[in-house]
């Protein structure tokens, strides 16, 4: 019985997953389908590119909200490098240069000079969005090899090339976390810093790559995006930072950081894709459909906080 | 206001921090409260402002039976305490600290005029000068004690609780405190002085009561009193063996060798040696700059001068990882603040500090990694399902035991233990003197900073005693007994 409860609010998320999943089968026709799958799948690609680093920052008591300025100025940056060189190899290093760029500041800023971690990324989100509107100058920039599309939207055993690479990164990151030196040392400094100081953790150091991660995978959505839709400007849409930070709530990871996983995550971000498919085939209005997403992400967040004062 | 307490039990987890306490306190008078950290005095004096409750046990005022929940119930009745720790709002102002939470208003709206008058006249009537517009946090110690004292005198109080309210004053801060608590006593304001200072007491108390593991020793006259009579009485004793035998001898083998260190405002001029085999106690009292003082040697606080000397080597860059890489161990004082990662499994955190050693580029050998956790877990006997479970999920003792394990599991050559067994009960403190001393035995070098004073006592070879930041006493061998090490602690604190 106690068992029972304990695996009901440990893999709660796996739970409300399977359900919405049944749910949507039997009472919508055209949700279970080889395509309507395939697409939701397809879509999830850069979100789940940057959940997988940015749930380690979150993971280790950091909090990236830059993520979502990293995502527009790097394909910026990334388009003028392959305007200039034809190269999509440059292209896509250019992109992830920027990340890891942008995420080794916030990572300097906040270890070294011990400024919160939102507040941080907060401001040098606005320094990027800078950056990206006079890098392009206002205007739009646009990839000028097209064939090179399909270097993203190839399929490889009918899933995108893409998907495939947000596999590869969440597999890394789940390594990173689960099987490694530095893995722990993001849990101890997540789950109490002091103690991770006196035994001998770098926590400067462990906090600065975490950063690094964190924008070398939204530098890398970014500069894969760009090149799907051909284009990107200053002024595109950067929510895809709340989607993921939406689905690593709603997966589980404490955002007071000390305990999460990625596979949290993942099942986060299909937690939501799903539950937003479902609403779209019974044709839901959107604006319903977003109030309904940010009672989920109440519900999950305050599910977290009963379980934490339970524990104490 | 006359205040009898009688028969007043409190018991904390498995200590009993008052056993069936009764005393009378007589309307203005100065009452102090003496004994050992852990006596029992702060407790009463919670208790007896509404801090904490009571678990057993009646508290008279002036005859009557009252029974009240909380400090805001207590301050009702004309009591306030002031806590060893303050508790002003350090960014605002004087004035509104003393007022806050009763402000004068007009409508929703603060009259800042008559806030104003009646700050005038609080002043007035105190005696305590001090200008209303500074912010708190801009003032000294000694000053923000008079905000705290101004503010008690605003709420009307007749009866203050002050707890160690000389502990972190400077002396000619201490002694313009002494003067203002008599005048408040002149005024017919009842004073009840927790303190282990014992000259201050001697000096202000028109009663003194002495505690002792949670009893009342005695109620008597400063005049019948004297600092070696307190101190008897304070220490008394005990009962209950759970040393054992200091068997060995430590060999000549200097294993740390610390000259002149210095960390300004923390400690001065510090020099020591430990050897190998060898249990060093550090005692004094709280704030005496022993925690500060070891902090710095693992390398988590900085040092302005002096140097360490470790197996022969001068250290010149101190990190914690550095300082565990060359095999130096701390243990923290604050088990929950310092020690574990909560949620963490025992295995986790029992293996965090020697991670390097269990990994290839990074990545954890969980092979090695359990057979060595699972070595230290049977080693320091910790009881638990499993090395699986969350550390969190243990007892106090047990964890204690973990840190222990974590500790050790590095092979250290120094082990550093700040107040090692905080918060656990007889029987894992008991394991734990045996584990330091089958330590010390096999050669490994051991320094205790413990404000137990039987830990001190029963434990180590060798005891430094630290007083305001300098050590002003060591004591060997048979020299170390609870007199001599409370005589070095607290003496020499004269205003």
């Amino acid at each position: 019985m106690n068992a029972l409860r304990k695996s009901l609010t440990k893999l709660a998320v796996l739970w409300a997953l399977v359900i919405v999943f049944v749910g949507l089968t039997v009472t919508t026709e055209n949700f279970f389908s080889i395509m309507n799958l395939r697409n939701i799948l397809d879509q999830q690609a850069f979100i789940l590119m940057i959940a997988g680093f940015a749930t380690i920052v979150i993971i280790s008591g950091g909090f990236d909200v830059s993520l979502g300025a990293i995502y527009i100025l790097s394909p910026i940056v990334a388009l003028k490098v392959e305007n200039a060189t034809g190269s999509i190899l440059y292209m896509i290093l250019a992109g992830s240069a920027v990340g890891i760029a942008a995420g080794l500041m916030n990572g300097v800023i906040i270890a070294y000079g011990k400024i919160n971690s939102f507040i941080t990324t907060l401001a040098t989100s606005f320094i990027l969005f800078g950056l990206a509107y006079i890098l392009s100058d206002g205007s739009i920039l646009t990839l000028s090899n097209i064939e090179a599309r399909s270097f993203v939207t190839n399929r490889i055993l009918g899933i995108t090339s893409a998907t495939w690479m947000a596999f590869i990164i969440l597999i890394v990151s789940w390594i990173l976390l689960e099987r490694t030196r530095y893995g722990r040392s993001i849990f101890a400094i997540g789950g109490n810093i002091e103690a991770a100081r006196l035994s001998g953790i770098r926590v400067a150091r462990i906090q600065i790559i975490a950063f690094i991660l964190g924008g070398f995978g939204a530098g890398l959505a970014g500069a894969l995006n760009s090149i799907r839709t051909t284009s990107a400007q200053a002024s595109d849409d950067f929510s895809v930072i709340f989607a993921v930070i939406a689905a690593i709530v709603v997966g589980g990871t404490s955002i007071a950081g000390g305990s999460g996983a990625i596979w949290r995550s993942v099942a986060g971000v299909f937690f939501i894709a799903i539950l937003v498919n479902g609403f779209n085939l019974n044709g839901i209005d959107p604006v319903f459909q977003r109030i309904i997403q940010g009672l989920v992400i109440l519900l999950a967040v305050g599910a977290d906080s009963i379980r934490s004062s339970r524990r104490t | 206001m006359k205040i009898e307490v009688k028969e007043i039990s409190k018991r904390f987890g498995a200590t009993l921090a008052l056993d069936a306490v009764s005393l009378t306190i007589e309307s203005g008078e100065i009452h102090t409260l003496v004994g050992e950290n852990g006596a029992g005095k702060s407790t009463l004096g919670k208790i007896i402002s509404g801090v904490y409750q009571k678990d057993a046990g009646t508290i008279q005022i002036n005859g009557q039976v009252s029974e009240y929940q909380s400090a805001y119930e207590a301050l009702r009745r004309g009591i306030t305490i002031i806590a060893q720790e303050l508790s002003l709002v350090p960014a605002r102002s004087v004035i509104e600290n003393v007022f806050l939470g009763i402000e004068d208003s007009t409508g929703p709206f603060v009259a800042r005029k008559r806030l104003r008058e009646r700050f005038v006249k609080l002043v007035e009537s105190s005696g305590i000068d001090i200008s209303p517009d500074i912010s708190v946090g801009a003032l000294r110690n000694g000053d923000q004690q008079k905000v705290e004292i101004l503010r008690a005198l605003a709420r009307d109080s007749t009866t203050i609780v002050m707890d160690e309210p000389t502990a972190r004053l400077s002396a000619h801060e201490t002694t313009t405190l002494k003067m203002l608590i008599k005048d408040l006593k002149s005024k017919g304001h009842t004073i009840i002085f927790v303190s282990h200072f014992l000259n201050d007491v001697l000096e202000i108390s028109d009663k003194i009561s002495i505690m002792r593991d949670g009893r009342l020793v005695r109620t008597s006259l400063p005049s019948a009193e004297s600092h070696s009579s307190l101190v008897e009485a304070m220490t008394g004793t005990r009962f209950g063996q759970i040393f054992t035998e200091k068997k060995i001898n430590p060999s000549s083998n200097v294993v740390l060798k610390v000259d002149k260190l210095t960390s300004i405002n923390q400690f001065k001029n510090i020099s020591f040696e430990i050897k190998s085999g060898e249990i060093l106690g550090f005692a004094g009292l709280v704030g005496s700059g022993r925690t500060e003082l070891i902090r710095s040697i693992f390398g988590v606080d900085k040092v302005d001068s002096g140097s360490v000397e470790y197996l022969g080597k001068t250290i010149t860059r101190f990190s914690p990882s550095k300082s565990i890489m060359k095999g130096i161990s701390f243990l923290p004082e604050s088990r929950k603040d310092q020690g574990t990662i909560p949620l963490r499994s025992l295995a986790e955190n029992i293996s965090l500090p020697h991670l390097k050693s269990l990994s290839n580029f990074g990545w954890i050998k969980k092979a090695s990694e359990r057979k060595l956790v699972n070595k230290f877990f049977t080693l320091c006997g910790i009881k638990a399902a499993s090395i699986k479970v969350p550390i969190a999920s243990l007892s106090g003792g047990n964890q204690q035991k973990a840190l222990f394990a974590r500790s050790l599991a590095g092979s250290p050559k120094l082990f550093i233990a700040d107040e090692p067994t905080r918060g656990v009960d007889v029987g894992s403190k008991r394991a734990i003197y045996e584990l330091l001393s089958a330590q010390a035995a096999a050669g490994m070098a051991v320094l205790v900073v413990s404000s137990e004073l039987d830990e001190i006592v029963g434990l180590t070879h060798r005891v430094l005693v630290m007083r305001e930041g300098e050590i002003v006493k060591e004591l060997t061998g048979s020299e170390i007994n609870e007199n001599t090490v409370l005589e070095a602690a607290f003496s020499g604190h004269i205003a």
